[in-house]
């Protein structure tokens, strides 16, 4: 398991439960913040361990044929539950790693993009959480004018740009246009509302991105947020534990949906996000069919429950969080989540790792303004061509608008 | 007898001297030699390092001036950092190792001072000149900055744009110390002698320097210039750590590059003919400057 921000204590607890249930079953788990390191050469002598949840490429793992299929474990009675496994599941999670019909990775998190404030400090100002993006802008501004930077940003990783470009794409223009970036559609980065949105992120970035951003790691630009130097920070819902031991007291932290941009046709309740912290299980390894036996225990509603109280964050099940005592941050954040008609997200960067390095480098010239949003989206659409181009790439089938079941 | 005797002799003393050779030359063929013959063969493939590896001829080498390609611009980072702050470097340890050898007062001290950020990491002078340069509160030159020139706005020095000017006067306090050190050494081993009988024929300090210093230490100072262009074509961890493990085409140099080809973008074959390159490289760069420099050797 990868050690990371939420820990491996919730997992352990999990297994020894599993195995208290299961007499015979021993479970051997470990946790490393470096665990990609340590998986590679197993796989590599074809001794991968049942189940991992890491960072490696799993597309290249898919096309490889190293996961092992989930579906026959999804389609089985949930553990606890009258439905079936993937019925019990929030719709749309299995989306993002379903491969000619089959899918190869199970996430215990749900994570949405939001925009992240302090109430008290709103309050104090007299400042309104905006839904719509004039309303945003226009706060923007009065949050300036109040000596404060209207938004903290990761500048080192302009990559954390890239979901607020998308959500506000997706709030331009309806799913079928937006699904057609992710289809490889030539020309589609071309599209006059790709580039407005392009323009709405530059005119952010260099109206009210905090000065010196570029130059900050995503903890500091955080931390400034924490510390009120700047009024709002976009991030997903692993803010809260990624910075607590920063926050100070008093601090009341809440979050608003990227709000919608007043003439666009897109859906304004829709979320980025999906779900992340994903599970494999290895095809080579030598249990793969009590892995999965173990994996649907792992993400059954109570388990579920379990992690969204331990850790105060979400779990893509379904109700796990109905009757869960979760702190006011993410209840703000289950808000925006109940209020959602659909979860998406962007698969490009995880499919076609140049071609997220690119985007990182141009992200990162148009929010300073060195690029103009026309010359990003040719930027864009001429890396894509590379990708589509080049034949030894693996490309899904074109997906259109994923079902929502 | 004695033939016997003696050839039983040095049978044992071959069998002695292999026996302390064969554990170290072992070790080096399996950690060194043979992860580099491998190297060799696998930049000759397309491999993502899960899979197995698909012979793909020289298309990775070729790949490196392709239209787009990130390598060229690594390449000339890479030239940057050598000469840049080369300059500076040897300029400044030369002038620091002949002033500390003209015994000017505190010479102990300036020693120690000039030496001490080459006993610190790399990765640690790095954490230090990000807190240096960083544009949140805590930065140094941010802060001194508003003071002093009464700037509102903190300038990013880190950024991807402004990082490699931002490098040179960071690689210059780190490394000028080792060279000054070098340098040092070389002109104490000059015999005084030299430079009374110029003194007493009316040479002043600037004729002392180049006509018997320079020359008599110029072994030593090939060697330091040999160091800095190897150094300049490895430059890794302070970008690494000033980019937070995130390097970008503005930044990378060519180990960066190599790094996040093979790490992040699982394109082992790719990076590994980096590595391939910048041993060539470093190999030819070594060999050329070496005989661009020599001279005849000065004995004393």
């Amino acid at each position: 398991m990868f050690e990371g921000g939420y820990g491996i204590d919730w997992h352990k607890g999990v297994a020894r439960e599993y195995e208290k249930s299961h007499p015979g079953i021993h479970i051997n788990l470990w946790g490393d913040p470096r665990v990609d390191e340590k998986l590679k050469p197993r796989i590599l002598r074809h001794n991968p361990p049942e189940i991992a949840n890491c960072t490696l490429p799993a597309w290249k793992l898919i096309v490889a044929n190293k996961l092992y299929p989930l579906d026959e474990a999804l389609d089985s009675p949930a553990v606890g539950q009258q439905i079936t496994w993937r019925a019990s599941l929030t719709p749309g999670v299995l989306a993002e790693y379903t491969y000619l019909g089959h899918s190869y990775a199970m996430p215990t998190n749900l994570n949405a993009w939001v925009c992240w404030y302090d109430q008290k400090q709103f309050r104090e100002h007299g400042w309104k959480a905006p839904t719509t993006w004039s309303e945003f802008t226009a706060l923007c501004e009065q949050v300036k004018k109040a000596g404060v930077a209207p938004l903290a940003f990761q500048g080192k990783y302009p990559d954390y740009a890239w979901p607020i470009l998308l959500s506000t794409y997706q709030r331009l223009v309806p799913f079928d246009r937006w699904y057609k970036i992710q289809d490889l559609e030539p020309g589609a980065f071309l599209d006059p509302e790709f580039i407005h949105a392009a323009k709405l992120l530059q005119e952010l970035g260099v109206n009210y991105f905090q000065k010196g951003c570029a130059g900050m790691s995503h903890t500091e630009s955080q931390m400034e947020w924490a510390n009120g130097r700047a009024a709002m920070v976009f991030c997903g819902l692993w803010l809260k534990n990624e910075m607590k031991n920063a926050i100070p007291p008093g601090f009341e932290m809440s979050c608003f949906a990227v709000p919608a941009v007043e003439g666009g046709k897109g859906d304004p309740n829709a979320v980025y996000g999906g779900g992340q912290e994903n599970c494999y299980v290895f095809r080579e390894s030598k249990h793969p069919k009590e892995a999965l036996e173990f994996l649907k225990y792992m993400e059954s509603l109570q388990s579920a429950r379990t992690y969204c109280q331990k850790l105060d964050t979400l779990a893509p099940v379904q109700h796990c969080i109905d009757g869960v005592a979760v702190s006011p941050a993410l209840q703000s954040a289950v808000v925006v989540m109940n209020r959602s008609t659909r979860i998406y997200s962007d698969h490009l960067t995880g499919l076609f790792l140049q071609f997220k390095t690119v985007t990182q480098d141009n992200l990162s010239d148009l929010i300073a303004g060195k690029i103009t949003p026309e010359e990003f989206a040719k930027h864009l659409d001429a890396a894509i061509a590379r990708v589509r181009k080049d034949p030894e790439i693996y490309k899904p089938a074109p997906m259109g608008v994923p079902p929502l079941k | 007898m004695t033939t016997g005797l003696s050839k039983r002799n040095s049978r044992a003393q071959a069998w002695f001297v292999f026996s302390f050779l064969a554990p170290p030359v072992a070790l080096y063929a399996l950690f060194v030699l043979l992860p580099t013959i491998n190297a060799f063969r696998y930049s000759l493939t397309r491999w993502d390092g899960l899979s197995d590896p698909v012979y793909v001829g020289m298309r990775n080498f070729r790949s490196f001036l392709a239209p787009g390609s990130d390598f060229i611009p690594a390449i000339q980072h890479n030239l940057f950092l050598m000469l840049v702050p080369g300059v500076f470097i040897l300029s400044l340890a030369l002038m620091f190792a002949n002033m500390i050898h003209q015994r000017i007062k505190g010479a102990k001290v300036f020693r120690i001072a000039f030496f001490f950020p080459n006993i610190i990491s790399s990765v640690a002078v790095a954490l230090l000149w990000m807190l240096i340069y960083s544009p949140t509160k805590v930065g140094l030159l941010n802060h001194f900055a508003a003071i002093w020139f009464h700037r509102t706005q903190p300038v990013p020095y880190t950024e991807s744009s402004r990082l490699l000017t931002s490098l040179v006067p960071m690689t210059v306090w780190s490394a000028t110390g080792f060279y000054m050190v070098l340098f040092l050494a070389a002109m104490e081993n000059i015999p005084e002698t030299y430079y009374e009988a110029a003194r007493l024929d009316g040479a002043g300090p600037t004729t002392l320097f180049f006509r018997i210093t320079m020359p008599m230490m110029w072994e030593v100072f090939t060697t330091g210039v040999i160091f800095l262009i190897i150094g300049g074509l490895k430059y890794f961890d302070a970008i690494w750590v000033l980019e937070n493990g995130r390097p970008k085409t503005a930044t990378h140099t060519m180990s960066t590059l190599m790094y996040s080809r093979v790490f992040e973008q699982y394109n082992i074959g790719y990076g590994t003919a980096i590595a391939v390159l910048l041993f060539l490289l470093v190999l030819i760069v070594t060999v050329v400057s070496r005989r661009l420099l020599q001279r005849e050797a000065l004995e004393y």
